[in-house]
């Protein structure tokens, strides 16, 4: 392997073509372990088209998928597949795809051109084409305006966004995203939102993975809940939510006359059960989530009473977790 | 043709110049760079200034033959006795009707005549004080026996590549102390600053503090994912990094070089303004540093992909080197065991060089090793021990042999060719750990 001269990559070095016949992502009874521990066991998934969200709590082997993905972890056992390409004997898909790391560290002293610019020539650009380039996802990701800023004075949802115009800057056809949304602001959060919905509407391959369902749902609907190493659940949010929805959910509301709401909230057809907690906090059990967040706001309203907080105190991951597993996890 | 290079050139300009020119500016932006740097000229500086010192400062001239002493107390030195045939040692033997000399006379009095020795048996010399020439009998004129009277004979012995010195005795004895330690002194600083503070020091330094975490560092702190997500083979990454790194370190060496050659090249003894023949020297020593610093640099950076504590493997490395620095050193380049090392070959391609460059630096040691051949005789072992001449032992420690049995031009491209091979070797090895690694 002597120095790239043709300066495509292995890609043409060894005459890599991408196979259109098979998924884009596959993975065949993959596992990966540290030493005893199982970070992945027998996963096996086919990726293609559209935007994925990759759901699970911290160690559920997220990470781990990624990494597998783009060849920095070699599989204990199993085969993963890039385009149809090992990826961990072969850089050269990554000609197509961008990826953005979890980890936080970014080379603080280079602008964010720069950093865009020089990683962009790793895909074979010339000096000119890289900047053209590099200007366009950073306008993509709206840092046209920093984009000469140092990095290290970037707030953390810029620098998340210098990380996806990174990856963004050879165009990729499957874009893989770690935990983009982590400690970024709500600003930030809605732009990167956004410019993953767009590549989604584009019709790349995105993978995104998160630990906050609310926020997976408000980017795509096809998801894949990974806990303890293994796929727990595949599929369409709804159908997900609805298996979900079969048992009963709590809603919290805080109020200072919690019996009075109680009358009202009784109006509602879908509210199964009401319980008091304490002096200034209601508990309303429902079945069907959706219609009691419908209607109370209105019945609130109706109701003229003062409500100060509403909470879905199991909505999340967690608790979705604990009754997919049937209250092991 | 130039359509070719172009197209070479402008491809090579994408990948190779991306991560080359990346780490350079990286280099740049951190402290850690410029202190390793500063650090190092710093010390070069301090050993500077010594030899600045001890340039400007003329040493006390030695009598080396102990004629310019008067033995007998009647005002007359010695050897102003002898050249008018009285008896040095009566003090009412003296010649008449001539003042005495002053002593200062008969010290420096008989220099050295040698010049183009050629490795070859030769007569050399001149009697200038005429000391040898007042003797009575031929025989005595000519106690070496070969047939040539006052002179000094050098028999080359082809077993040792160096010449066995056979005086007639009082031929060239008192030779100018202070122009040969300027001289031996010059080339000592040159060779001692050169092989072991710009070659080992500066060789291994530099790669321990800058290479070693060349790929490490970015593993540790999670920067390299950005690299690895492109397409391209990590074996490249490597090798890409390690031109950005040797394009900080070479032009360092370069300019440490070129500053060292134009201070001594103006200090330094010499008939014209600059000593040009050092320059050879510099080019050698420099080469030598660049190739150790590309070879250690790789070592230590494979070091470093292997294990996340890979400088503790470079020190020991490094420890063994020094080892081998000075099996070299010691033993005059004679030693087979330095070809076991990184700077066994460094040390060879100087020595090499040096003696391309200075042809009569053996000459200059033995010279000076012989000092006129004033000094004791062992009737046990049937020798003489010599008094050396001021400089000459340190010229003899810093001076080597290539140690490979061939032409000095053959042994500096050889040295250079194990270098590269050496490089290359560790380049391969490295790749191949790198590519076996895990990145998480």
């Amino acid at each position: 392997m002597m120095p790239d001269m043709t300066q495509v990559g292995q890609a043409e070095t060894k005459e890599w073509t991408p196979n259109v016949s098979v998924p884009v992502v596959m993975f065949n009874q993959v596992s990966k372990t540290y030493g005893r521990i199982n970070a992945l066991s027998g996963i096996s998934l086919g990726i293609s088209g559209g935007v994925t969200g990759i759901l699970g709590m911290n160690g559920a082997g997220k990470s781990t998928l990624f990494k597998l993905m783009m060849g920095k972890l070699k599989p204990s056992s199993g085969d993963v597949k890039l385009f149809g390409t090992n990826p961990w004997k072969n850089s050269a898909p990554y000609s197509r795809v961008g990826f953005v790391s979890e980890g936080e560290k970014l080379h603080d002293w280079m602008t964010a051109l720069d950093f865009v610019v020089t990683f962009a020539r790793l895909h074979g650009m010339t000096r000119d084409e890289a900047r053209e380039e590099a200007e366009r996802v950073l306008e993509f990701v709206s840092l046209t305006d920093v984009m000469h800023k140092k990095i290290g004075q970037f707030s953390k949802g810029m620098r998340q966004r210098v990380k996806i115009a990174h990856a963004l800057v050879n165009d990729p056809e499957l874009i893989i995203l770690d935990e983009p949304l982590q400690g970024c602001d709500p600003l930030a959060r809605t732009t990167i939102m956004n410019v993953i919905k767009e590549l989604g509407r584009l019709g790349r391959t995105v993978l995104v993975s998160s630990h906050i369902l609310h926020e997976i749902e408000r980017i795509t609907e096809q998801i894949v809940i990974l806990h303890h190493g293994r796929v727990l659940a595949l599929g369409n949010s709804h159908a997900i939510r609805e298996m979900i929805d079969q048992h009963p959910h709590k809603i919290s509301l805080d109020c200072e006359q919690p019996r009075e709401v109680a009358k009202y909230i009784m109006a509602i057809d879908a509210v199964t059960g009401l319980s008091f907690i304490n002096p200034t906090q209601l508990m309303i059990e429902t079945k069907n989530l959706g219609d009691v967040h419908k209607e109370l706001p209105q019945v609130i309203l109706q109701s003229g009473l003062k409500v100060t907080g509403i909470d879905n105190p199991d909505d999340d991951l967690q608790s979705i977790l604990q009754y997919l597993t049937g209250g092991l996890a | 043709m130039s359509n070719q290079m172009d197209t070479i050139w402008s491809k090579l300009d994408r990948k190779a110049t991306a991560i080359a020119e990346f780490t350079m500016r990286q280099y740049r932006t951190r402290i850690s760079t410029w202190a390793v740097m500063g650090a190092g000229l710093m010390a070069i500086l301090l050993m500077l200034l010594f030899y600045i010192d001890a340039m400007g400062t003329d040493i006390d001239p030695i009598d080396n033959d102990g004629d310019s002493f008067d033995s007998d107390g009647d005002g007359y030195p010695d050897g102003q006795e002898r050249k008018y045939g009285t008896n040095p040692t009566n003090p009412n033997s003296f010649p008449s009707g001539v003042e005495p000399d002053d002593p200062s006379v008969w010290i420096d009095e008989d220099d050295f005549n040698w010049a183009n020795l050629n490795g070859q048996n030769m007569s050399v010399g001149y009697d200038d004080d005429g000391d040898c020439l007042q003797k009575d009998t031929s025989s005595q004129r000519d106690a070496n026996d070969n047939g040539i009277e006052c002179d000094v004979y050098l028999e080359w012995n082809v077993r040792t590549q160096s010449y066995e010195i056979l005086s007639d005795g009082g031929v060239d004895e008192d030779p100018d102390d202070n122009a040969y330690v300027k001289e031996a002194g010059h080339r000592a600083f040159v060779l001692g600053i050169g092989k072991f503070g710009i070659v080992y020091l500066l060789g291994i330094f530099l790669p321990l503090f800058l290479a070693t975490g060349l790929i490490r560092e970015e593993m540790s702190d999670g920067t390299l994912h950005y690299m690895l997500a492109k397409p391209i083979a990590r074996g490249e990454i490597l090798l890409y990094r390690m031109v950005g790194y040797l394009g900080i370190v070479w032009p360092y060496i370069i300019g440490l070089c070129t500053f060292l050659a134009v201070v001594t090249g103006f200090i330094g003894p010499s008939d014209g303004f600059f000593r040009w023949s050092d320059l050879g020297v510099w080019l050698s020593i420099a080469w030598a540093a660049m190739l150790v610093s590309f070879v250690y640099g790789m070592i230590f950076c494979s070091f470093g992909i292997l294990w996340k504590n890979g400088v503790i493997l470079a020190i020991i490395f490094a420890t063994w080197e020094l080892g081998m620095a000075f099996v070299a050193l010691l033993s005059g380049g004679d030693s087979p065991i330095k070809f076991f090392s990184v700077i066994g070959w460094g040390l060879t391609l100087v020595d090499a060089g040096v003696a391309l460059s200075w042809p009569d630096n053996w000459n200059l040691i033995e010279m000076g090793l012989w000092g006129g051949g004033n000094g004791d005789y062992y009737s046990w072992s049937g020798r003489w021990n010599y008094n050396a001449l001021p400089g000459a032992e340190p010229l003899a420690v810093f001076s080597g042999k290539s140690g490979l049995n061939m032409a000095n031009w053959a042994a500096f491209v050889t040295a250079t060719m194990v270098l590269l091979v050496q490089g290359i070797v560790a380049w391969f090895i490295g790749q191949t750990l790198f590519k076996g690694k895990e990145v998480d």
